[in-house]
C-alpha cells in the first residue's frame, strides 16, 4: 500500500511538472507564427506613394492646412488592406542641434496599432536640395536666349515611330530648358503662326531664338498659310506637284529674318506639312491624316529662303552613308553635359556638302563625322543670318542627339553647384498594425 | 506477503501507465512546437521568395518583351529599381483563373487573361511562362507550391447612367473599400462613326479631365451620343501617387466582332480574328471590318493617341470562311510604351469596339499565377505594394510546403 501511495505522489509531481511546463511553453498565435511582413509592406507603401515624388512634395507642404495632407491620408487608407491600421509621422532632420529629428506632423486612422506593429522609415528630400549644376544661360549676355519647342496638339508627326511629338517635346524641354533664358512650348499651330508673324507669345525675345521641330519629317503649318486662307501666298504655290513647299520657303525666310536656328530632329527635313484641322481630309500616303507631302522640294525651298534667294521650285537631295560616328567635339561634350547617346547611328538622309556653297552656309558644328560628300548631322549657319540643325538619321529619333548638337554649338558653361542639407530633408515613418482575427 | 505483492504490482502498473501518459503529453507539446517552428520558417521563406520575384528582372532582363523562355525568373522592370514590375513580363505569365482556348485556324492555345467581353488579353501558350517553368527557375519545384496574385489597388468603375443623348457616365473611384475623393480623373472617349456598307469604321476621340467628389464619384456628360452609338470610355484616376484605371464599352453587335490575340511579343504583332472562328456561334456570317488605334498614358496622367500608319495593318477585315480572303489580320503596335490597343469594328451595320492592354497595367488587369493550395496543410501569405507601368498594384504570394511538415532545409 505504501508503494502505491508513493507512486501516486510521483504521478502528482509529474502532473505538476507538466502543468508548470505547459504554463511556460505558451505556443504563439497563428498571426505570430505566420505574420504578414508589415515592415516591408510599410516600405513598399511609401515607395508606391512616392513613385512620382508626390509623397516628397507633400512632406514639404504646410502641415496645418494644405489639402495635400488630406489627399495623402485618403491614398494611405485606400492602398492598405482593411485590416491594417497606420500611423504616419514626419520628422524634420536637423543638423547641429541636440535633437536630430523634430516631429512635424502625424496622421493616423486608429487610436492604437493593436498588439503588434512594425514600421519603416523613408527619407525624402525637398525638390530644391539635390546636387544641381547651374548652367550659363544661352543669351544671358545679350542676344536671344529663347528656345521654342513645337508641341502643337493639332499636328501629327512622321518618322518619330514609337514616340509622339509631345513626348519628344517634353524630353527636350527637360534636357534643354535649364540652358535657355526662356523656353516656350508652342502648343498649337496658331502659336507657331504667331511667332512667324513676328509676335512673341509671352514677351520673350524672338530674335536669335532656337526653334526645334519635334514632328520629325513633318512640320506643323498654321491654318492661315494653307490653301484658301489669308496667307495662302506664303504657304501654297499652285501649279506644282507639291505646292506646300512654299511654306518651307517662308520658314527659311523667317529663320533668316529673325536669325533663328531651325532644328530638324530626324530624317529628311520638311518632307511633309501637318495640320489636323485644315488638312484633315488629306493623308501622307501612309495613312496618317492631317498631313500633306512636300517631298524633297521642301528642303530646297527652306534653304532658298534662308539664303534670301528667290523661290524656285525644284528637288533637293539626301544620301545614305549608313553607319556614322559622333564627331570628336560631340564626344567631348557628351561628357561635359552628361548626355550619352549611342556614339554611332544609321544615317539615311544625310545632306550633301554641295549645299554649303549653293546656299552660302558654313558648318559651325559637326555632330557626326562627314562621310565623303555627305554630312549626316551638323549645325549650318548662313553667312548673313539664320541657321539649320539637321540630323539626317533614320528613324526612330534619339532626341538627346538634338540637344547635344545644340549644346555643342552654343557651348553654355556649367558652374559649380552648391549643396546644403539644412532643413531640406524629412524622415517619414510609417507604422502599421494589424487588427481583427488571431 | 500477498498484500505487498499486490501493492508492488499496482504501483508498478500505475507508474508505467503514468510515465507513458506523460511521455505522450510532452511529446505532443514538443511536436506542436516543432510544427509551429516550421510554419514560421515557411513564412520567412514566403517573404524571401516574394522579394526574389519582385526585386530582380530575370535573365535576360528584357524577357518580357521577347518570345524566349527566361533562364532566371524575375518580374522587376529592368528600367527601374525597387518594387516596380515589368508590365510585359506580367503579361507573359500563364493565367491560373482564365479558361484557355484554342484558335482552330492555327491550332494555337491561348492563356486567357481577359476581363469580360470587349476587354481581351490572350497570350499564346507557346510564349506564356507556365507554373512549372517558373517554379523550376525559382528552385521551388517539388518542395513548395505557390500562387502569386497581382491585383490593382485602385478600382475605377464606370456606369452608364443616361444612355440617350447626352450620354452620362458615372465614374466611381475607390481603394480598398475606401472612396478616393478629390482624385483627378483623365479620360478618353472614343466614339465609333457609322459608315455602313463594306467600310472600315472610323472613330472620333475626345479627351478630358475631371475630379471626383467626396464620395469618389465623378460624372461625365458627352454630347451627340445616342442609344445606338458604340463607344469606348477609358479613365485614369490619380491621387497622391496612387493611379488606377477603368474602362467601359458599348456595342451594337456582340456576336460578330474582332478578337485580338497576341502573336509575337518580340515583333509587337497582334492577330485580329473573326469571333465566329473562336466561338462558332452558328452558320458562317459576313466579314468584320476594323480600324485599330493606340492610346498611351503620358507622364502627366493624360491619355494621348499615337497615330498608326497603314503599314501597321490598322485597317482591314477578317472573315469567317475558308475562302481566299484572309481569315485574320496582323496589327503591329508601334511601341513598347504601355498603352491600350483600341479596335473599332463593324459588320452588317452593327458596330462595336474592343480593347486590349499592351502592358498589363494600362488596363489594370489583375493576374493570378501558380497553382491552387486546396490540399495544403498550412498556407502562409505575404504582400507588397508594387507599381506596374505607373499603376498601383498589390502583389500577394501564398506559399505552402509540398512535403507536409518535413520541409526544413
Amino acid at each position: 500500500m505504501m508503494r502505491t501511495v508513493e507512486i501516486l505522489l510521483v504521478v502528482m509531481i509529474i502532473t505538476s511538472a507538466f502543468i508548470v511546463a505547459s504554463l511556460f511553453a505558451v505556443l504563439p498565435s497563428p498571426r505570430q507564427v505566420s505574420p504578414i511582413n508589415l515592415r516591408r509592406l510599410a516600405l513598399t507603401t511609401l515607395q508606391a506613394l512616392d513613385v512620382d515624388y508626390d509623397l516628397s512634395a507633400t512632406m514639404f507642404k504646410n502641415a496645418t492646412d494644405d489639402p495635400a495632407w488630406g489627399q495623402l491620408q485618403i491614398a494611405l487608407s485606400a492602398c492598405l488592406p482593411p485590416n491594417i491600421v497606420y500611423n504616419l509621422t514626419v520628422y524634420e532632420v536637423q543638423s547641429g542641434q541636440a535633437q536630430l529629428y523634430k516631429p512635424i506632423k502625424s496622421i493616423s486612422n486608429a487610436e492604437s496599432l493593436g498588439v503588434g506593429s512594425d514600421s519603416s522609415s523613408y527619407l525624402v528630400a525637398s525638390s530644391n536640395v539635390t546636387f544641381s549644376a547651374v548652367p550659363e544661360k544661352i543669351g544671358e549676355h545679350g542676344g536671344g536666349g529663347t528656345l521654342y519647342i513645337l508641341n502643337c496638339s493639332d499636328a501629327n508627326g512622321w518618322w518619330i515611330t514609337g514616340y509622339t511629338a509631345q513626348k519628344l517635346a517634353e524630353d527636350l524641354y527637360n534636357i534643354l530648358s535649364p540652358y535657355f533664358q526662356n523656353t516656350v512650348m508652342l502648343q498649337s499651330t496658331a502659336q507657331l503662326g504667331t511667332i512667324l508673324n513676328g509676335t512673341s507669345i509671352r514677351g520673350e525675345t524672338l530674335q536669335n531664338a532656337v526653334v526645334i521641330n519635334t514632328y520629325g519629317e513633318a512640320v506643323p503649318i498654321p491654318r492661315e498659310y494653307c490653301q484658301g486662307y489669308e496667307r495662302q501666298s506664303e504657304g501654297y504655290y499652285s501649279g506644282v506637284a507639291y505646292p506646300y513647299s512654299k511654306f518651307c520657303y517662308t520658314l527659311g525666310q523667317r529663320t533668316r529674318q529673325y536669325n533663328w536656328t531651325w532644328g530638324s530632329i530626324v530624317g529628311w527635313p520638311l518632307y511633309y506639312v501637318s495640320n489636323m484641322a485644315t488638312l484633315n481630309d488629306s493623308q501622307n500616303s501612309w495613312g496618317i491624316y492631317g498631313m500633306v507631302k512636300v517631298e524633297s522640294p521642301g528642303l530646297r525651298a527652306f534653304l532658298q529662303g534662308l539664303d534670301n534667294q528667290p523661290y524656285s521650285y525644284g528637288n533637293s537631295q539626301t544620301g545614305s552613308p549608313g553607319i556614322v560616328y559622333l564627331s570628336t567635339s560631340a564626344q567631348y561634350y557628351c561628357n561635359y553635359y552628361g548626355i550619352y547617346p549611342s556614339p554611332y547611328q544609321t544615317s539615311t538622309r544625310a545632306l550633301p556638302s554641295s549645299i554649303l556653297s549653293t546656299y552660302h552656309l558654313t558648318v559651325s558644328t559637326y555632330i557626326f563625322n562627314q562621310v565623303d560628300t555627305w554630312i549626316p548631322g551638323a549645325v549650318y549657319r548662313n553667312t548673313v543670318s539664320g541657321g539649320l540643325l539637321a540630323l539626317g538619321l533614320t528613324r526612330t529619333p534619339d532626341i538627346r542627339l538634338t540637344a547635344l548638337g545644340l549644346l555643342c554649338d552654343y557651348k553654355p558653361r556649367i558652374y559649380r553647384s552648391e549643396y546644403s542639407a539644412a532643413g531640406t530633408s524629412r524622415l517619414v515613418v510609417l507604422q502599421l498594425g494589424q487588427v481583427g482575427g488571431v | 506477503m500477498t498484500g505487498a505483492t499486490i501493492d508492488h504490482m499496482v504501483s508498478v502498473t500505475v507508474f508505467i501507465g503514468a510515465i507513458l501518459l506523460f511521455i505522450s503529453l510532452f511529446n505532443q507539446t514538443i511536436q506542436t512546437a516543432i510544427i509551429y517552428q516550421r510554419h514560421r520558417y515557411l513564412a520567412t521563406k514566403c517573404s524571401d521568395l516574394l522579394d526574389s520575384m519582385l526585386l530582380n528582372p530575370g535573365e535576360p532582363i528584357e524577357w518580357g518583351k521577347g518570345n524566349s523562355t527566361p533562364t532566371s525568373f524575375g518580374l522587376q522592370d529592368p528600367e527601374f529599381t525597387q518594387y516596380r514590375l515589368s508590365p510585359f513580363s506580367l503579361m507573359r505569365l500563364q493565367s491560373l483563373t482564365g479558361t484557355p482556348f484554342t484558335y482552330p485556324r492555327t491550332g494555337v492555345t491561348y492563356s486567357n487573361l481577359s476581363m469580360g467581353f470587349g476587354n481581351f488579353l490572350f497570350v499564346p501558350y507557346t510564349t506564356a511562362i507556365n507554373y512549372s517553368t517558373a517554379s523550376r527557375l525559382l528552385g521551388t519545384n517539388n518542395t513548395y507550391g505557390f500562387q502569386l496574385s497581382i491585383t490593382p489597388i485602385v478600382t475605377v468603375s464606370i456606369e452608364e447612367t443616361h444612355a440617350a443623348n447626352p450620354l452620362t457616365l458615372t465614374i466611381k473611384v475607390a481603394g480598398a473599400g475606401f472612396p478616393l475623393s478629390n482624385s483627378e480623373v483623365s479620360y478618353c472617349f472614343l466614339k465609333v462613326n457609322e459608315k455602313g456598307g463594306q467600310n472600315n469604321p472610323s472613330y472620333a476621340s475626345l479627351f478630358g479631365t475631371i475630379y471626383t467628389d467626396d464620395e469618389g464619384l465623378a460624372v461625365v456628360s458627352i454630347q451627340n451620343v445616342d442609344t445606338g452609338t458604340a463607344y469606348a470610355f477609358i479613365a485614369y484616376a490619380h491621387i497622391s501617387g496612387l493611379v488606377g484605371t477603368g474602362y467601359h464599352e458599348r456595342v451594337s453587335g456582340d456576336k460578330q466582332y474582332v478578337l485580338p490575340l497576341i502573336d509575337s511579343f518580340g515583333d509587337k504583332r497582334i492577330l485580329l480574328v473573326h469571333s465566329y472562328n473562336v466561338h462558332d456561334f452558328g452558320p458562317p456570317e459576313s466579314s468584320v471590318f476594323f480600324n485599330a488605334t493606340f492610346v498611351l498614358l503620358t507622364e502627366d496622367f493624360t491619355l494621348r493617341e499615337m497615330p498608326m500608319e497603314n503599314s501597321t495593318g490598322k485597317l482591314g477585315k477578317v472573315v469567317y470562311g475558308q475562302g481566299t480572303d484572309k481569315q485574320w489580320s496582323n496589327v503591329t503596335i508601334p511601341t513598347y510604351n504601355p498603352g491600350i490597343l483600341i479596335v473599332t469594328y463593324q459588320s452588317n451595320n452593327e458596330y462595336g469596339v474592343v480593347l486590349m492592354p499592351w502592358g498589363i497595367g494600362s488596363m489594370a488587369f489583375p493576374i493570378s499565377f501558380g497553382i491552387s493550395p486546396t490540399e495544403a496543410e498550412w498556407v502562409t501569405t505575404d504582400a507588397r505594394q508594387v507599381i506596374v507601368g505607373g499603376i498601383a498594384y498589390q502583389a500577394k504570394l501564398a506559399l505552402w510546403s509540398l512535403l507536409g511538415s518535413q520541409v526544413i532545409s
